[in-house]
């Protein structure tokens, strides 16, 4: 059985959230899926090293959210069924972590984008497919989720507004002038 | 009824308007207005849901570029963890923050788009029966949209234009603004403003002979006890509450078919109400998409316009459903609508009255906030926030002479102002209370 966003977002809401994992617990909830896998979890020295030259000031609130995602779902499942040795444990999960950087786990629990997004850049990572749905289509639909490719663009389009923003104010203040009754048209 | 307008003409003083004398500027548009009458009736008439829902959804690529292009809409979906590529679908909406008529007010300049031709914006300010005003940016389609809808709704209503037709705005209000320009977007038509007020308004509505009317229900009422009138082939309103037996008056006994329609000045117009079913609000689709299942009307406009909405929530009630409606129209109706604050007042004939029947009184008034209380057969208490004295006492004028035209023989408006500050206004105001009971009459 394929990975089905639908059933994975049913689960998580059913499974609330009381507090967070503790860093080394969701660290080995998330070996243990490898394990599971037959194959060699990271070794704990990896994730220090990682956290040292990759982490960021989200990553472990994204370690501890993918925890328990993966404890309360039937995630960890799938992926242990979906899992190759094409490619290393720790070489998916940079990928995954690199992909989700901008995520608060926030967003992952309240935000049903940012938690689509979450859950089929995992799947991705670690080589699954999803019900129902052509590769082509799961790459587009990521495509159009992808959060750090927005904040690019919010970036983008915040410059150009600043750029912008002196034409705009006199625009809208010759708007204001031309204010007009609302009732009736006037043309 | 008094045949005699019971409106006293020197009440308050004309509104400000500035008329756009540049008509023949709106020729440019008419390929336009023409595509946005055939897009309406095609939807109205497609059977299928999901290609409905398919052609709204088309419309999405629109909104996506002006959710980025608006700073306000940028931030709130940065704020919120979403951005605009996350809309694909309509059932993305409901994950959507909803946009408050307040929120409106006190963001108004951050989020239009930023206009591209200067001189085709203009603010106009709202004032919604309830609440404080708003400012709302339009742009010029915007302003010329009603025109484009109008073509719609006279073929629904089997209306025929003759050539060059001439539109009438039938006011009722203070100040007896009047003015006449062309009108090219409308098969070279021409629109007359007239003021009920003006001692030549029936002489004026004689010459001008209009083929369309557009007026208040107050108007409407004045144009009933006349019924030397020329008929013109359709007359609209937009009143949240359309006596039953006004609209009577004027399709059985004058043979004028009278549409009312619900428009706000934030969103433009949004649905219109069936002919056959009345109650019943047609939505304007694709141009805008109500939600359907919810219990208040949330508004996404679909149409491109320098004021993005997203979501927006007017204040108004009502239930939007899938419909196939005994008018031939195939859509999305919105039912129940303005429910909430359902009154009835007791008139000293012993004869129910739709409160709402005189909210129009009020719609012209920038007032923080009234509550209108029928305490005894002919008395009522005015209850005023943020309102002056000169206001409160056109109002009080304006609001006995209504009340008049409803069966009340000599009815009393006593005010009572309140602090604006204090005044907690709740989410859904109940302006309108009866504490008399039937029994006694
Ligand atoms: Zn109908």
């Amino acid at each position: 059985m394929a990975f089905s966003i639908p059933r994975l977002r049913e689960q998580l809401a059913a499974a609330p959230l009381a507090s967070p994992y503790p860093h080394e617990l969701a660290v080995a909830v998330i070996c243990d899926v490898f394990r599971a896998a037959n194959q060699r979890p990271p070794r704990r020295e990896a994730f220090v090293q990682f956290e040292r030259h990759r982490g960021h000031a989200l990553w472990r609130e994204q370690v501890s959210m993918l925890a328990h995602v993966l404890a309360s779902t039937s995630l960890r499942e799938e992926t242990v069924k979906a899992l190759d040795t094409t490619r290393t444990p720790m070489a998916r999960l940079e990928q995954f972590f690199q992909e989700i950087e901008p995520l608060t786990a926030e967003m992952v629990r309240a935000n049903a984008f940012r938690q689509e997004e979450f859950l089929r850049v995992w799947i991705r990572a670690m080589g699954g497919a999803l019900e129902n749905e052509t590769p082509a289509a799961s790459k587009q639909r990521l495509e159009q989720l992808d959060y750090r490719k927005a904040m690019a663009d919010f970036r983008a389009a915040e410059a150009a507004r600043k750029k912008e923003a002196d034409r705009r104010e006199q625009l809208l203040q010759e708007a204001a002038r031309r204010e007009a009754e609302a009732r009736g048209w006037r043309e | 009824m008094s045949p005699v307008s019971v409106l006293a003409p020197d009440l308050g003083v004309a509104p400000r308007a500035r008329i756009r004398r540049d008509t023949a500027t709106q020729r440019p548009h008419i390929p336009w207005a023409e595509a946005v009458a055939r897009e309406l009736s095609a939807l109205a008439s497609l059977a299928d849901e999901a290609q409905a829902r398919a052609r709204v959804e088309a419309r999405l690529d629109g909104l996506r570029l002006a959710l980025h292009a608006s700073p306000f809409h940028a931030r709130r979906l940065r704020d919120a963890g979403m951005h605009p590529g996350d809309l694909r679908g309509l059932d993305d909406l409901r994950h959507f923050p909803v946009l408050e008529r307040a929120t409106l007010a006190a963001h108004w300049d951050a989020i239009p788009t930023l206009p591209t031709a200067s001189s085709e914006c203009v603010v106009v300010r709202s004032s919604g029966t309830t609440g404080a005003p708003v400012n709302v940016v339009r742009d010029r389609r915007d302003c010329l949209l009603m025109w484009a809808v109008l073509r719609f709704l006279l073929a629904r209503a089997g209306a025929r234009l003759p050539r060059r037709p001439r539109v009438v705005l039938l006011d009722a209000l203070p100040g007896g603004l009047e003015y006449s320009v062309r009108l090219p977007i409308l098969e070279d038509g021409a629109l007359h403003r007239v003021s009920v007020l003006r001692a030549d308004a029936a002489e004026r509505l004689h010459r001008v002979r209009p083929a369309v009317v557009f007026s208040d229900p107050e108007g409407l009422r004045w144009w009933t006890a006349r019924p030397e009138l020329p008929r013109p082939a359709l007359m609209l309103t937009s009143a949240q509450h359309l006596p039953t037996a006004l609209r009577d008056t004027l399709t059985r006994d004058l043979g004028v078919p009278v549409l009312n329609y619900y428009a706000t000045t934030e969103t433009g117009p949004l649905a219109w109400e069936c002919l056959r079913t009345p109650g019943h609000f047609h939505v304007f689709a694709p141009d805008v998409w109500l939600e359907p299942d919810s219990d208040d009307v949330v508004v996404t406009r679909l149409r491109p316009s320098v004021l993005p909405l997203l979501r927006y929530r007017p204040g108004d009630r009502g239930t939007v459903r899938r419909d196939a409606c005994a008018c031939g129209f195939r859509g999305w109706t919105l039912t129940g609508f303005g429910g909430r604050g359902a009154c009835r007042f007791l008139a000293p004939t012993g004869r129910a009255v739709d409160a709402w029947a005189v909210a129009w009184v009020f719609k012209h008034h920038a007032l923080r906030a009234f509550r209108l209380t029928q305490d005894a057969p002919e008395g009522f208490l005015l209850e005023l926030a943020g309102a002056s004295e000169p206001e409160a006492h056109a109002l009080t004028e304006r609001l006995v002479a209504a009340l008049r035209n409803l069966g009340w023989a000599s009815p009393r408006v006593a005010v009572r102002h309140e602090d604006a500050a204090a005044w907690s206004a709740p989410a859904k105001p109940q302006p309108f209370r009866c504490l008399v009971t039937p029994q006694g009459h």
